[in-house]
């Protein structure tokens, strides 16, 4: 994350109340380049006490190689951090039983409404609904020039929560509700009410969703706070409509959230600086990150009043480009059920399966229930090889 | 009888200059800057990619985290249905892209060896595409290439044609083939052009002599006279296609599926999103040696066919 996005101001009140420490902030890309420069950084010795892991495939990875101290003795001793113990709705991650990697940031997923064509349309902003629900509201508000929903949500996430890619020494692709998110998706795309993917996949749109959010080539986004960022600035993503917020669709009665606790700080076992490490690690947690707010992260711990996270999260003018009350109602009230994974056997693997054969079958190119068995296939393959190295 | 004229010829005197010695380390110091950076940045490396193709490491691990497995990693390679089907597609990739642009390359070059006006500047736009940035030349593409608005699909309209490129599995290859031609046509035709104008004068008068017609005139003459060069560039192209990587990382990623998953793509995959470092060295080793047995074959096939030999 650029420093400009938070973390410098992070650095700066720690230093402002450790005047002993001196903290130098150095971005790492969080792509395979930026992911390889710090692997190879931190293996070959150089200087770094403190870092952060965005990747689920890194964090296994790092964890298990001796790149991270162990902090569970530093957890357990602390009751403000006695919540990254938990298992139910884990905050951290546990190697072996040993704590290595603590969430910074929740990242909740919503659905986001253009508040302009939502009224054009006379569609109820809801409170709560099904995923049918959400399907037939996407198509409500389909018209000649945008389209509904950029994609469907992850139905199989909701439906089955953290860890659902793995059953016992398996993967879980047989579960009905992945074939069934393939097939929502393909069936909205074919219909006109979901984002045709050929589109995505020559725009390259998955990375740029945002700006045909703004220029109402779609309507429901399904999102998370980090790209709210977008949503007031006026001057580099100019629009004239507000934005209200929706919680995520159920699926058959299960509420699992798609957003996750992420953004894992981690400390170098090498580090000869722990206790200073340690101190700005703890800080960040407990007290610091409210300037991450910016960027979008919502701290892992809480510890932000309302207005914080408001004037934080949606710039200077909230009411003029948000719809508050909606806001209040699915970010700052609720509390969603957050499904962060622990089990990430062969994780990239599986990850570029699932992403290849849902492109196959969005395209129209392959059939969902064909496109899952051969993510099934995939993805045991990487489980069974990744488990039978050392 | 070799032996007795250098034994008659006048023995050649080395007499060092009084107070210098020869120092043969002097040279070294002349070449090291350049020694050092191919064998930090050519040699260690290839050296380390042998080593590597023999072990299990994920580099996370670091060099105490490196487990030497034996010939392991070439038993799985040859039970991959990924690794072959990068091959199969890298073969598909180079076996139409490189004639392609040979013969695209040849046409052009004999085209620009004519006397036409303006034919300096035309031989500067054909060379463009080979020396404009990688990145440029992909968003470039992506944009023109768009199955909806880009402007190929808007031509190919009129013949009722609408490929999906780059979003459909089927076309994206093909696209990126289209790519590698047009990026490498003006460069052929430049070498084809260098030699065209050392082509042996006086055969052509003699064939012109004799009534031979331009077809002849080609196959007898041009053609031959031009077979080093092509092996040249068919071995330059072989080698840089089979390593082409840019530009599916830049647009395709590999995909759709794994439709543009050739080999170089796969084997930065496997090392640099699985952190399968040994496995990733050992596709680099057997690629290496298909490669190089390709180029071999290659030179072999046209020994003893050039016009000088």
């Amino acid at each position: 994350m650029p420093a400009a996005s938070g973390p410098g101001d992070v650095v700066k009140a720690f230093q402002a109340k450790f005047p002993q420490y001196e903290v130098n902030y150095t971005r790492f890309v969080n792509d395979d380049r930026g992911n390889l420069k710090l692997d190879t950084a931190l293996q070959g010795g150089v200087d770094i006490d403190v870092y952060f892991t965005y990747s689920q495939g890194a964090l296994a990875l790092r964890a298990g190689s001796g790149l991270a101290a162990d902090l569970t003795d530093r957890v357990t001793a602390d009751p403000d951090l006695k919540v990254f113990l938990d298992t139910e709705q884990p905050r951290s991650y546990i190697d072996n039983g040993r704590v290595k990697a603590l969430a910074t940031a929740r990242e909740p997923f919503f659905v986001l409404f253009n508040e302009k064509l939502r009224q054009q349309a006379g569609v109820e902003l809801p409170h709560d609904w099904t995923i049918d629900e959400f399907r037939s509201t996407a198509k409500q508000l389909t018209t000649g020039r945008t389209v509904g929903a950029y994609t469907v949500p992850d139905i199989a996430r909701i439906a089955l929560g953290p860890n659902y890619w793995y059953d016992g020494n398996r993967s879980n692709f047989g579960e009905p509700h992945f074939e069934q998110g393939f097939r929502v998706g393909r069936e909205m795309i074919a219909d006109g009410t979901a984002f045709p993917w050929t589109e995505v996949l020559a725009r390259h749109l998955d990375a740029y969703q945002q700006n045909s959010f703004l220029t109402e080539e779609f309507h429901l986004w399904s999102t998370a706070p980090f790209n709210l960022r977008y949503l007031y600035d006026a001057k580099k993503y100019p629009h004239d409509f507000k934005v209200a917020f929706a919680p995520s669709p159920t699926v058959d009665g299960k509420d699992w959230n798609g957003g996750s606790f992420s953004n894992f700080i981690m400390i170098n076992p090498k580090s000869p600086k722990f206790e200073a490490a340690w101190a700005f690690v703890k800080f960040w947690l407990t007290e610091g990150a409210t300037p991450m707010l910016k960027g979008g992260k919502l701290p892992a711990l809480g510890g932000v009043t309302d207005d914080q996270i408001i004037t934080g999260m949606l710039g200077k003018e909230p009411d003029k480009y948000f719809d508050m009350d909606s806001f209040r109602r699915v970010v700052l009230e609720a509390d969603p059920k957050l499904a962060t994974d622990t089990r990430l056997t062969g994780f990239p693997e599986i990850t570029l399966a699932v992403k290849q054969q849902r492109d196959l079958c969005w395209l129209g190119e392959k059939d969902p229930g064909v496109a899952i068995r051969e993510v099934r296939r995939l993805a045991d393959a990487a489980i069974a090889r990744n488990e039978r190295r050392p | 009888m070799a032996t007795a004229t250098v034994a008659a010829a006048p023995a050649v005197r080395t007499e060092k200059a009084p107070g210098i010695k020869p120092r043969g380390w002097i040279g070294f110091l002349f070449i090291a800057p350049n020694l050092l950076g191919v064998i930090a940045f050519t040699l260690i490396p290839l050296i380390s990619v042998v080593v590597l193709a023999f072990t299990d490491w994920n580099l996370v691990s670091g060099l105490g985290g490196i487990t030497f497995n034996g010939i392991d990693n070439f038993v799985a390679i040859a039970r991959d249905p990924g690794f072959w089907h990068a091959i199969g597609l890298t073969l598909v990739y180079v076996v139409v892209s490189v004639p392609l642009t040979v013969v695209l390359g040849l046409a052009l070059g004999i085209a620009l060896d004519r006397p036409l006006p303006g034919r300096a500047v035309l031989r500067a736009i054909f060379f463009l595409p080979y020396i404009v940035n990688v990145v440029a030349i992909g968003m470039t593409w992506l944009m023109l290439m768009n199955p909806r608005a880009g402007l190929v699909n808007q031509v190919l309209d009129a013949f009722g044609i609408q490929p999906g490129w780059f979003a459909s599995s089927h076309w994206a290859l093909p696209a990126l083939i289209v790519m590698a031609v047009w990026g490498g046509v003006g460069y052929c035709s430049l070498i084809y052009l260098s030699a065209l104008q050392d082509a042996p004068r006086q055969l052509y008068e003699a064939a012109d002599i004799d009534g031979a017609s331009a077809w002849a005139k080609f196959r007898v003459i041009t053609w031959p006279s031009l077979l080093p060069t092509t092996i040249f560039l068919l071995v330059t192209l072989i080698i840089g296609a089979s390593q082409g990587f840019g530009l599916i990382a830049l647009i395709t990623a590999g995909g759709p599926g794994d439709s543009t998953t050739t080999i170089s793509y796969y084997m930065y995959q496997t090392g640099f999103q699985f952190y399968r470092f040994g496995y990733a060295s050992a596709i680099g080793l057997v690629t290496f040696v298909g490669v190089l047995v390709l180029t071999l074959l290659t030179w072999r096939a046209q020994r003893g066919r050039s016009l000088n030999d």
